[in-house]
C-alpha cells in the first residue's frame, strides 16, 4: 500500500511496517507518523543570489534543502535562520 | 424544502452579492477600489452570522460578521429600518482604520432579518501619514479616525453631523464622501434585492433556505476534512520592519472533522503597525482556507464551525489596544495567510484524492507604495500604487504560478494600467515589466513577480511624495512548496538624480531596467520620502513560491523561460541544470544530462554551489 504524505514523500506499506519514504525512489526515511527530516541529508545555505539577482535577501537568511539520501531528490525547503528547529509536518498512519 | 426551490435560492443570494458589488465599483472614483478591488461585499443572517461571503479581499468575511454583531449588541433596540451603521475599529472587529464597514440592516415587514456589509478602503482615514498605512504611527491613536460603531445614516437620511465629523478628520474629503456613498448604494442594492427575493418566495422559505445553505457548508466541510488525513503542519514567516525581525509561526493541527490554528511561538506585538488584531488574524486564515477548501461550498457560518485559532494576546497576531495597526492588511495579516495557505496545501497534498489542488504561497508580500501631493491638474492626489495587487501566482502541484497572477486572499484584484496612473498622478513611468528569475524555482516554477521605475512628470510642485511600508526584502515570503524554492523578495530603491542626464540632454536614454539607471541607488522601505526634481522610485515585488525539485523541471519548459526572459540563463544553468546552446535556441541536452548529474551529486556531497 502506498499513500502520498507530501508532494515527494510517500508511506509505503511492506511487511506489516509502514515507513515514510522518497516518492522517487522509495528510500525508506523514518517510521510512519516520525519526523523523516532528521533522516534526510541537509543543506543550508545562503540566500541571497541563490536563484538570480532579485534574490536579494539578508546576509543571515538561509535557504534550507532537504534531499533524499538514496536518490538526491529534492524532498523540501524551508526560509530559516541559523539555528531554527526544522519546521516538523507529521501525517497520521 | 424541494432542492430547486433551495438552489434557486442560493443563487439568487450570490447574484444579491455579486449587483451589490458591481453597484459599489460604478459609484467609487478610486483606483484601489475599481482596480485593486481592495473591497468586500457579503450577506449576514440576523443574528449577525456569515450567510453569503462575497469575493473581494476575503480576511473581511468574518471580520464584518463580528461587525454586524457587535451593533446588534451596542444598538439593541434602536436598529431601524434604513439605518446605516459605520465601524472601523481594529479592536472591535476591523482590519484597520481605512477599510470602512458600513453595515446595513434589512428589514421586512418592520422585522429585522439580514444584514449586508461591505468595506472599501477610503482615499484617506486622517492617520499620520497619507492613504491608510501609516508606517511613522507607534499607536492606535495616530492611526486616523476610528469608531467602533456609530449611526451614520438614520431610517434613510445621512446624519449629516457624523458625516461632517468624519469628513473634517481626513485628506481629499470629497473623495472619501464619494467612498461612503458608494458603499451606501452597494447597501441600498443589496437590501432592495434581498427584500424583492423574500417577496418572491416568502419570508420562511427564504429563511429556511438560509439556515439550510449554512448546515451544508458545515456538513459539506466536515466532510472534506473527513477525506483527508490527520495530522499536525507547521510554517513560519519573517516580516523585516526597520531592522526588526517579527515571526508568525503556525503549527495546523487536522483532526477528525476539525482544525486548528496554533499560532503560538509568533513574536510579541511591535512598535510598528504591522501587527493585527485578534479578529483580523481570525479573517486571515480563513483567506486561503475558502478558496483553497470550499472552492465549491458557499462561504458562510457553516464553515467557520469546525475552524479554531489559537493566537496569544500581545502577539503580532492578536495585538492589544493601543498597539498600531495601520499595515495589518500587508502585515501579520498576509503572514498569516501565508502560513495558513502553506499548511493547508501540505495537508491538500497527503491526500491522493486532493494532492492537485495544493499550491505554494503567491505574493508573499504586497509592495505598500502610496502617493501624495498635488497633482498635474492642480488638485490633491492620494492613492495606492496598485502594482501591489498585481501579485504572482504560487505554482500548484500540476502547473506553474501565473506571472503576475495576483493572490490568494483577493480572487478580484488586479493592477492598473500606466496610463490610469499617470492620469492620476504627475509621474511617468520609465518600465514596468515582468522580473527575471522572480518566481520560485521548482518541477513548477512561482510565478513572475514585477517591477517598476517612475519620475515626476508635470508636477506643480516639482514631484509628489510618497508613504512606503516596506516588508519582504530581508526575507522572501512567498514560500515553496514540497521542494521548490521561494520567490525573491521586494526591493525599494530611492534612485538619486536618476534623470540628471536627461535633463540635460532631451537625446539621452531612458533607462529600460534597475541596472540602467544611472542615480544613486538607496534602499528604503519604512517612512515618507520626497519623489522630487530628478529623481526615481524603483520598486519590485516578489513571485510566487516553487513546486518541487527544480531538477525535475522540464528542460524545454526551462527554455522556453529563457526565452521569455522569465528565467536568465544563468539560473538555468545553476538552478535547473539545464544547457542551452550557444544562442540559446535549442537545449543541449547532453550537456543538461551531464550538469544535472553533477547538482545532484553535490546534493549527497552538502557542498555548496
Amino acid at each position: 500500500m502506498t499513500r502520498p504524505l507530501s508532494a515527494t514523500l510517500d508511506l509505503r506499506e511492506s511487511g506489516g511496517a509502514r515507513s515514510i519514504c522518497c516518492a522517487a525512489c522509495g528510500h525508506a526515511l523514518a517510521d510512519a507518523g516520525q519526523p523523516w527530516k532528521p533522516a534526510a541529508t541537509v543543506r543550508e545555505r545562503p540566500m541571497v543570489g541563490i536563484a538570480g539577482a532579485p534574490y536579494s535577501t539578508g546576509p543571515k537568511v538561509q535557504l534550507r534543502e532537504f534531499f533524499c539520501p538514496g536518490c538526491g531528490a529534492l524532498l523540501d525547503t524551508e526560509t530559516a535562520l541559523p539555528g531554527d528547529p526544522f519546521l516538523t509536518d507529521i501525517v497520521r498512519p | 424544502m424541494d432542492p430547486i426551490t433551495f438552489e434557486i435560492i442560493r443563487h439568487r443570494l450570490y447574484r444579491v452579492v455579486e449587483e451589490a458589488v458591481i453597484t459599489l465599483k460604478h459609484v467609487s472614483g478610486s483606483a484601489i477600489t475599481n482596480e485593486g478591488h481592495d473591497l468586500m461585499v457579503s450577506l449576514y443572517r440576523a443574528d449577525g452570522s456569515l450567510l453569503m461571503g462575497g469575493v473581494g479581499f476575503l480576511h473581511h468575511l468574518t471580520s464584518a460578521a463580528e461587525a454586524c454583531k457587535h451593533i446588534i449588541r451596542t444598538f439593541k433596540g434602536n436598529i431601524d429600518e434604513g439605518d446605516v451603521f459605520l465601524l472601523n475599529d481594529p479592536y472591535t472587529a476591523a482590519l484597520h482604520t481605512s477599510d470602512i464597514y458600513l453595515v446595513h440592516p434589512i428589514h421586512h415587514q418592520k422585522k429585522l432579518v439580514a444584514w449586508s456589509a461591505c468595506f472599501v478602503h477610503v482615499y484617506d482615514i486622517g492617520a499620520m501619514n497619507p492613504g491608510g498605512f501609516s508606517p511613522e504611527s507607534r499607536d492606535i491613536y495616530t492611526e486616523g479616525f476610528s469608531s467602533p460603531g456609530i449611526k451614520l445614516v438614520e431610517k434613510g437620511a445621512v446624519r449629516q453631523d457624523v458625516m461632517a465629523l468624519l469628513l473634517n478628520m481626513v485628506r481629499s474629503p470629497e473623495m472619501v464622501a464619494l467612498d461612503i456613498s458608494s458603499m451606501i448604494a452597494c447597501g441600498n442594492v443589496a437590501r432592495e434585492r434581498m427584500l424583492a427575493l423574500i417577496d418572491k418566495y416568502g419570508f420562511k422559505t427564504v429563511d429556511r433556505a438560509c439556515r439550510s445553505l449554512i448546515d451544508q457548508s458545515e456538513t459539506l466541510l466536515r466532510a472534506r476534512l473527513k477525506e483527508l488525513p490527520d495530522g499536525r503542519w507547521e510554517a513560519r514567516q519573517f516580516l523585516d520592519v526597520q531592522g526588526e525581525v517579527y515571526r508568525v509561526t503556525l503549527a495546523m493541527t487536522k483532526k477528525k472533522d476539525t482544525l486548528t490554528f496554533d499560532f503560538t511561538g509568533s513574536s510579541p506585538q511591535s512598535p510598528y503597525g504591522v501587527n493585527c488584531s485578534y479578529w483580523a488574524g481570525w479573517g486571515a486564515l480563513f483567506a486561503p482556507l475558502f478558496p483553497l477548501l470550499c472552492y465549491d461550498i458557499t462561504w458562510n457560518e457553516g464553515m467557520i464551525r469546525p475552524i479554531t485559532m489559537i493566537a496569544p494576546e500581545g502577539t503580532i497576531v492578536n495585538a492589544k489596544r493601543p498597539a498600531p495597526v495601520s499595515i495589518a492588511t500587508v502585515g501579520a495579516i498576509q503572514s498569516v495567510n501565508n502560513v495558513a495557505c502553506t499548511c493547508i496545501a501540505k495537508m491538500l497534498s497527503a491526500s491522493e484524492k486532493y494532492k492537485d489542488e495544493a499550491t505554494a504561497v503567491w505574493h508573499g508580500s504586497h509592495v505598500a507604495i502610496f502617493l501624495f501631493g498635488k497633482n498635474q491638474k492642480g488638485g490633491e492626489s492620494i492613492g495606492i500604487m496598485t502594482e501591489t495587487f498585481g501579485g504572482a501566482g504560487g505554482a500548484r502541484a500540476f502547473a506553474d504560478g501565473i506571472d503576475l497572477g495576483g493572490e490568494i486572499p483577493n480572487p478580484i484584484s488586479r493592477m492598473a494600467n500606466v496610463e490610469t496612473v499617470e492620469a492620476n498622478f504627475p509621474i511617468r513611468y520609465l518600465f514596468r515589466r515582468r522580473t527575471q528569475d522572480s518566481g520560485g524555482p521548482g518541477r513548477f516554477r512561482g510565478g513572475a513577480g514585477g517591477e517598476y521605475a517612475i519620475v515626476p512628470h508635470d508636477a506643480p510642485d516639482g514631484g509628489i511624495h510618497f508613504v512606503v511600508s516596506g516588508k519582504g526584502i530581508q526575507y522572501p515570503m512567498s514560500e515553496g512548496l514540497g521542494g521548490g524554492y521561494p520567490a525573491s523578495p521586494c526591493s525599494y530603491q530611492w534612485v538619486h538624480n536618476n534623470e540628471a542626464d536627461r535633463a540635460r540632454n532631451a537625446d539621452a536614454k531612458f533607462a529600460q531596467s534597475v541596472d540602467e539607471m544611472p542615480g544613486r541607488k538607496e534602499p528604503i522601505s519604512w517612512g515618507v520620502f520626497p519623489l522630487m526634481g530628478e529623481d526615481s522610485l524603483y520598486v519590485r515585488w516578489n513571485g510566487g513560491g516553487g513546486y518541487g525539485d527544480p531538477l525535475a523541471r522540464e528542460p524545454a519548459t526551462v527554455l522556453a523561460d529563457v526565452r521569455t526572459r522569465v528565467v536568465s540563463r544563468e539560473t538555468a544553468d545553476r538552478i535547473y541544470g539545464v544547457v542551452l546552446n550557444g544562442d540559446a535556441s535549442a537545449v543541449d541536452e547532453p550537456a543538461t544530462r551531464a550538469r544535472r548529474e553533477a547538482l545532484r551529486a553535490a546534493r549527497f556531497a552538502k557542498a555548496a554551489e
